[in-house]
């Protein structure tokens, strides 16, 4: 188990480092600070979606609505900012309760109804999807009033001063060192096994300098991008949700064993709608980022993003089956599927490869998930 | 069936080679099966060293041994899960060395085990299943369902399986099921057949059928290897005994030359005197009552249990007893919330009504259930003991809402070292545990909720003797900290030794309830029947 783990891990960096060097080596562009700012955003839009697919995968059901929901979402927001003149985040405050109601109807309808979620979503992808195109009736809606910034805009247009990115790097390394120091300690005094204190320092090294590259990079260009900080609050949200809160257990406890979590007083349906309201916010807040990010609402906003989501998740190392998956493991697959599309849309690769290039890593990345899960 | 065959004794494992000498009786069937100096190693552990053992035609040869003895590693080299190349010592079939590579070589080379978990498909006729990959075919490679059905009915006419092909195998009791899994081993022409604890989810009369089946198997010359816990069935018609212990064959006994105390000693190598060491505890006031309850199958909505009245004081074990399909674990699930469309009826806990309906209120008020089916109901296989044993009781755990690791640790840790479970760390997967191990930690999770009631759904079973003796203490313990313990169990020997006090269902109601001295097995079976007025003499 430990070892294949390890294996496991080992690969996703093989595979990140090899579509890296190939991008890097066919176009220099793809290493440019510009580049790694809109990669960066990219990654941020594709992992935050991700994660909240994690929670719903998890418990073992699955979200094929994502994608269209992040359309509709980031579409409601849009016109009530561009048509009804409202401010930014009364829209955007809107269109995120609009998000954890639909979705905690839709887990509702699963729980209650015994409808499997892939039936649900699928009907939410059709739905959803219809639903964004009258909202938007058919066209474009900016997302500002008259060429102003506003909160919906700077989402993914705002970056923090470099000053401030330095600061921000140092208080995360910080806080990972002492988190680390302090586990390390507890698990000693369990009588569990610890990881060599050489090994421990190395990883630290290794994160901090990686932390402070990103930096470094990232104020080569603009500074560190706000979606950035986005993806990072909510990642560590649902890290401490679903590692440090009986929430968390419970997830994984139903996805492992749905009967035995019952009897063992596990309130099932709560969690399960729980964990559909929680996606519920994360798609209205992605639809937001990549709404932002396309510049205005078209119809083909959010297209297929569940997929690349749910791809994240699995290459990823989470178990289509539940029971299995971590937010870290979620954040390198996202990082993977994002640097594949970022470097091919860099090479000008036309939209048939990236469909098929995209298949292809989905279908291998569930090939690995069968070989090496168990 | 009646037949004769001449009694024979035979000791492979040399330390008893006396004994050979003793019983020297010529004419012996001929060996179907050998197994020559077996050693099976594991990264860091030996799972079998130097085992050996052999198996004549129309012999049944009970194998013995603790949960992790080495019985499972054993069939599994036998039927080619681990392939040969694997193991060092040889498999000599009819004389020859077995090189199974898969489980299709061993079938091929007419060995037949059939599994503790059932591998019929349940929507599937029991035709269908007995012919499942092997489908007899028309000229135009269609299947030829005539063939099916008839060829069916001709097996189970043969093997004396009173059960119609046509019949969808979801409507069988679990018996039945695995008479039609024995029938289609058989029907692939096998002469070895490996039983691997056949009984352990059978009630007391199926077990008669399907030993009366093995019997009747033994004198079509199949030989078959019985592996089971429960030392009154292998005495009942096992020819000879092989026990394992710590992975060695300890040695092989002829079944009349033998008695339990003797098998349970070389099985655990030490002689245990007091199978049921029940304790009587201090009874405290009635905890727990149950009046009028009536219950419908939430499927059918026929009414399932009727009527039922009892009640429980602190300190006390109340067994409940009965056929298979009599009610027991289906009044249990109800109680707990799992099971059943309540009709009529109350439950009191402490003198106050219940009124909640859910697991997890349950839990809170205050009762907790240890189900039957530990892999189904009970663990989450794939998660590391410390998490199983804190997830019924991870809300008291948290401080601002977040787990308190260290207070986590300490609990764990507390029943980690009191229940005795045999692993390295909190951190082992529940999955690689023994059953009796895996049994810990399920009754530890359910103590963790600080229970005043506890259901325990057939806590022994498929576990060896020494984890029994040690669920046997901790119920002990259970009832002198005052709690009050209903024990269902199917071992009516169990069921005697450990209650205080027995109700026994029949067809979903009462059919008699008897203390200490009036229980006894013939009083229970005869209730069980439903012959309640036999024993009240």
């Amino acid at each position: 188990m430990q070892s294949r783990r390890s294996f496991r891990d080992f690969s996703l960096v093989i595979a990140l480092v090899v579509i890296c060097a190939f991008f890097a080596i066919v176009s220099p562009q793809f290493l440019s600070a510009r580049n790694l700012s809109l990669l960066t955003t990219e990654l941020s839009i594709t992992a935050t979606l991700a994660i909240g697919m994690l929670l719903v995968i998890l418990p073992g059901n699955i979200d094929l609505s994502a994608g269209s929901g992040v359309g509709l979402l980031g579409g409601i927001a849009s016109v009530l900012v561009f048509e009804h003149k409202w401010p930014a985040p009364l829209a955007m405050g809107i269109a995120l309760v609009a998000g954890v109601l639909i979705w905690s109807f839709m887990g509702n309808l699963i729980v209650r109804q015994k409808i499997p979620a892939f039936i649900i979503t699928l009907g939410g992808l059709l739905i959803f999807k219809g639903l964004f195109w009258l909202v938007i009736h058919n066209s474009t809606i900016p997302i500002v009033q008259g060429g102003q910034a506003n909160l919906y805009s700077v989402l993914t247009t705002f970056y923090l001063p470099p000053i401030v990115g330095y600061v921000l790097a140092a208080l995360i390394v910080t806080a990972l060192i002492f988190a680390k120091l302090r586990s390390r300690k507890a698990r000693q005094g369990y009588g569990f096994a610890v990881e060599d204190r050489e090994l421990v320092f190395l990883k630290l090294f290794l994160a901090a300098q990686l932390i402070f590259l990103f930096v470094v990079v990232t104020n080569k260009f603009h500074g560190v991008p706000l979606s950035a900080v986005i993806l990072g609050l909510i990642a560590f949200a649902i890290y401490v949700l679903t590692t440090h809160t009986p929430f968390g257990r419970y997830l994984y406890a139903i996805g492992g064993n749905e009967e035995a979590a019952v009897i063992s007083g596990i309130p099932v349906e709560k969690v399960v709608v729980a964990s559909f309201s929680i996606m519920g916010a994360i798609v209205a807040i992605t639809g937001f980022m990549q709404t932002a990010y396309s510049g205005a609402s078209t119809t083909t906003v959010g297209d297929l993003m569940e997929l690349d989501a749910i791809a994240a998740c699995v290459i990823g190392g989470v178990s289509l089956r539940g029971g299995r998956g971590t937010v870290l493991g979620v954040l390198f697959g996202a990082l993977i599927m994002a640097s594949l599309l970022n470097g091919m849309t860099l090479l000008a690769v036309s939209p048939e490869f990236k469909f098929i290039a995209r298949g292809a890593v989905l279908s291998l990345a569930v090939w690995m998930d069968v070989r090496l899960g168990r | 069936m009646a037949f004769t065959r001449p009694r024979k004794s035979i000791a492979v494992c040399p330390r008893h080679s006396s004994q050979i000498d003793a019983f020297k009786e010529p004419p012996m069937n001929p060996v179907v099966l050998q197994a020559d100096n077996i050693t099976k190693k594991f990264p860091g552990v030996i799972a079998l060293k130097a085992v050996g053992f052999d198996l004549r035609s129309g012999e049944i040869h009970g194998l013995s041994g603790e949960n992790g003895a080495g019985k499972s590693t054993l069939i599994k080299l036998l039927s080619g899960i681990y392939p040969y190349g694997s193991y060092e010592g040889n498999f000599f079939i009819h004389g020859q060395v077995a090189k199974f590579r898969s489980l299709a070589d061993a079938q091929n080379a007419g060995i037949a085990v059939i599994y503790q978990e059932l591998a019929l498909v349940n929507d599937m006729t029991v035709g269908e299943n007995i012919f499942l990959g092997s489908e007899p075919r028309t000229a135009r490679g269609l299947i030829n369902w005539h063939k099916v059905y008839h060829e069916a009915r001709l097996l189970l006419q043969k093997f004396k399986v009173n059960i119609d092909p046509g019949e969808p195998v979801a409507k069988l009791g679990m018996g039945q099921k695995q008479l039609v899994e024995i029938v289609k081993a058989l029907s692939k022409n096998s002469n070895i057949l490996v039983l691997d604890e056949p009984t352990a989810a059978l009630a007391e009369h199926e077990v008669l059928i399907l030993l009366d089946i093995l019997r009747d198997l033994r004198s079509r010359g199949i030989a078959s290897i019985y592996i089971s816990h429960k030392l009154d069935e292998i005495f009942a018609v096992c020819d000879r005994i092989t026990v394992l212990r710590d992975g060695a064959s300890i040695a092989t006994l002829d079944t009349k030359q033998t008695n339990k105390a003797e098998i349970i000693k070389h099985m655990v190598g030490r002689e245990i005197t007091d199978l049921f060491p029940r304790r009587r505890s201090k009874l405290g006031a009635s905890t727990f009552e149950i009046e009028n309850l009536s219950v419908a199958d939430p499927h059918s909505g026929d009414c399932f249990l009727a009527d039922i009245n009892f009640s429980l004081r602190a300190g006390e074990v109340l067994g409940i007893g009965g056929l298979m399909g009599a009610g027991r674990t289906e009044l249990l699930m109800h109680l707990f919330g799992a099971w059943g469309t309540r009709l009529s009826g109350s439950v009191h806990l402490k003198g106050r009504e219940l009124r909640v309906w859910k697991p997890e209120e349950i839990i809170r008020e205050g009762m907790v259930l240890v189900s039957e089916d530990r892999r189904r109901y009970g663990l989450i296989l794939d998660k590391t003991i410390g998490f199983n044993l804190s997830l019924s009781s991870l809300a008291k755990l948290t401080t601002k809402r977040l787990i308190d690791q260290g207070l986590e640790f300490q609990k764990n840790n507390h029943f980690f070292q009191s229940l005795r479970v045999k692993a390295p760390t909190l951190e082992e997967l529940v999955a690689k545990l023994s059953g009796g191990t895996q049994q810990k930690v399920v009754l530890g999770k359910a103590l963790m909720t600080e229970p005043l009631v506890i259901f325990l759904d057939e806590p022994t079973r498929g576990i060896d003797v020494g984890a029994k003796l040690e669920i046997y203490e901790i119920i002990n313990r259970l009832t002198d900290a005052g709690k009050a313990v209903l024990l269902v169990s199917s071992e009516l020997p169990e069921l005697i030794g450990m209650s205080d006090r027995i109700v026994i269902l029949h067809e979903g109601r009462i059919g008699g309830e008897f203390n200490r001295d009036e229980a006894t097995q013939e009083n229970l079976l005869a209730a069980a029947m439903g012959q309640r007025r036999v024993i009240l003499t």
